[in-house]
């Protein structure tokens, strides 16, 4: 069975019966006839017989993944940020910023590329910029750049920026269980003012595994 | 002739009665209409306001009306008090201002009933001209899950729920005939997975908030004109992971 993760900007895809691994492909240049049985993601619906919800991906991924019986997975992704919370073992709440918190994993990726910087070698500035999305964000970097910041400064104000946004939007927990591209950028991950326990960018396929296993009735309780 | 009338909110019975032995036409003026476009009173009411009442003004404003009853006491918001004032300012037509005081509780079965939930709003908001309310039999339901708030502006939210889904809030009181009845809009069913849900920019949101956090498997969600994406994903995941739903796939 062909398992889909099918990001704004990244794919990631598994398949059951093979013992390699997950592979991600940038999504655009996915080929048009990959498909998927089970998927979820933004383009899922595209290229997948069968559409999971990514908050209930997300949250069986985790249950999979986590021992905890109380608490909270993060999944900061290109275009929009989900959490689930989880108190006693069942669900608690959950959020889902497509909107106004929209492409900040984009936005930190396209500042990387734009000036040429690697976000392994920058610092965790002391403070942040303030950003309420990757657009207005980019503006701000841009502003202090213009007064004379450092690039490699701006950018990382606006990449704590964000993980303070990201981490009150998932109610401030004391850790955090954190999915998606961004736990390979050891500046956001160590920008996030919790104990962070980073999971990993398959976390919604291991979710589709769960979910696939289980006939595809997902349960917490 | 016959008088078209607007109404705001929950009138009281006996205006709502007066109006039935008149033969008014009456028009809840909180109900969407067809071809009224909020955005064309943008010049008398900001664009990040509640739904509810954009709708309102637009319909007192277009609809061609020889009357209005409005209804602003404790069962109404400030906010309707408010665009009542502006209606007033704008209308030829009288507004007549109303204060809902009615505290027999009327009954609720339609709030608990089998029917699907877009029907049951349906049926709640058009009881609101009724003074008997909701005609018909509705055979109560085993409750599966609840919705707790008001008739959202965006009926599609309500196609997510299962047809076990019972009613509270104030639609519940709107069904019972008592708006301003606090005590029976804080109710809830603590056994039940229950969404509490409130129109963007509402007072209203607190309320459902704290109440979302004291129920053990509450949920709260708000939502402006339309349902926006990640809402609607946010009550489908909390239905399907509370059992309430089978899994959606598409």
């Amino acid at each position: 069975m062909i398992l889909g993760d099918f990001g704004t900007s990244y794919t990631k895809l598994v398949d059951t019966a093979s013992e390699a691994g997950p592979r991600v492909v940038r999504t655009i240049d996915l080929e048009p006839g990959v498909r998927a049985d089970l998927g979820t993601g933004h383009n899922a619906r595209l290229r997948s017989d069968v559409v999971v919800n990514e908050l209930v991906a997300l949250a069986m991924g985790a249950k999979r993944r986590v021992a905890a019986r109380s608490f909270v997975v993060l999944d900061c992704g290109s275009r929009d940020v989900k959490f689930v919370a989880f108190e006693n073992g069942g669900f608690e709440r959950a959020g889902w910023n497509s909107e106004c918190g929209a492409s900040m994993g984009f936005s930190i990726e396209l500042l990387e590329m734009h000036f040429k910087l690697d976000y392994r070698t920058l610092s965790v500035p002391e403070d942040h910029l303030t950003v309420a999305c990757g657009v207005l964000g980019m503006s701000a970097v841009f502003d202090a750049v213009a007064q004379g910041q450092e690039v490699g400064v701006a950018v990382a104000r606006f990449v704590k920026g964000i993980a303070v946004s990201a981490h009150r939007f998932a109610g401030c927990p004391s850790v955090l269980h954190l999915c998606g591209g961004l736990c390979e950028n050891p500046l956001f991950v160590s920008s996030l003012p919790a104990t962070v326990n980073p999971l990993g960018r398959f976390l919604l396929l291991d979710g589709l595994r769960e979910i696939a296993g289980s006939s595809g009735q997902p349960r917490l309780t | 002739m016959t008088e078209r009338v607007g109404i705001i909110g929950v009138p009281p019975l006996e205006t709502i009665r007066r109006l039935r032995d008149e033969r008014a036409d009456v028009v809840d003026l909180d109900a969407t209409t067809p071809n009224i476009n909020v955005e064309e009173e943008a010049r008398l009411i900001p664009r990040y306001y509640c739904a509810v009442l954009r709708t309102v003004l637009s319909n007192g404003l277009r609809l061609d009306l020889d009357r209005v009853y409005a209804d602003v006491g404790r069962g109404k918001c400030d906010g309707a008090r408010y665009v009542v004032n502006v209606l007033k300012h704008e209308l030829r037509a009288p507004v007549v201002e109303t204060r809902n005081e009615d505290s027999e509780r009327r009954g609720n079965p339609v709030c608990v009933s089998s029917l699907p939930l877009v029907e049951k709003f349906n049926k709640i908001v058009e009881s609101v001209k009724l003074p008997d309310g909701a005609a018909g039999d509705f055979p109560a339901s085993r409750p599966r899950c609840g919705f707790w708030g008001v008739p959202p502006r965006d009926f599609s939210l309500l196609e997510l729920f299962p047809p076990e889904t019972h009613v509270f809030g104030w639609a519940r009181c709107m069904e019972n005939k008592t708006p301003a009845d606090m005590d029976l809009e804080l109710e809830f069913d603590p056994e039940i997975p229950t969404v509490f849900f409130a129109q963007s920019f509402c007072a209203k949101n607190s309320i459902a908030y704290y109440l979302a956090h004291l129920h053990p498997m509450g949920f709260y969600v708000d939502g402006d004109f339309d349902i926006s994406a990640s809402t609607r994903a946010k009550v489908e995941a909390f239905l399907e992971l509370n059992g309430v739903v089978g899994a959606r796939r598409s």
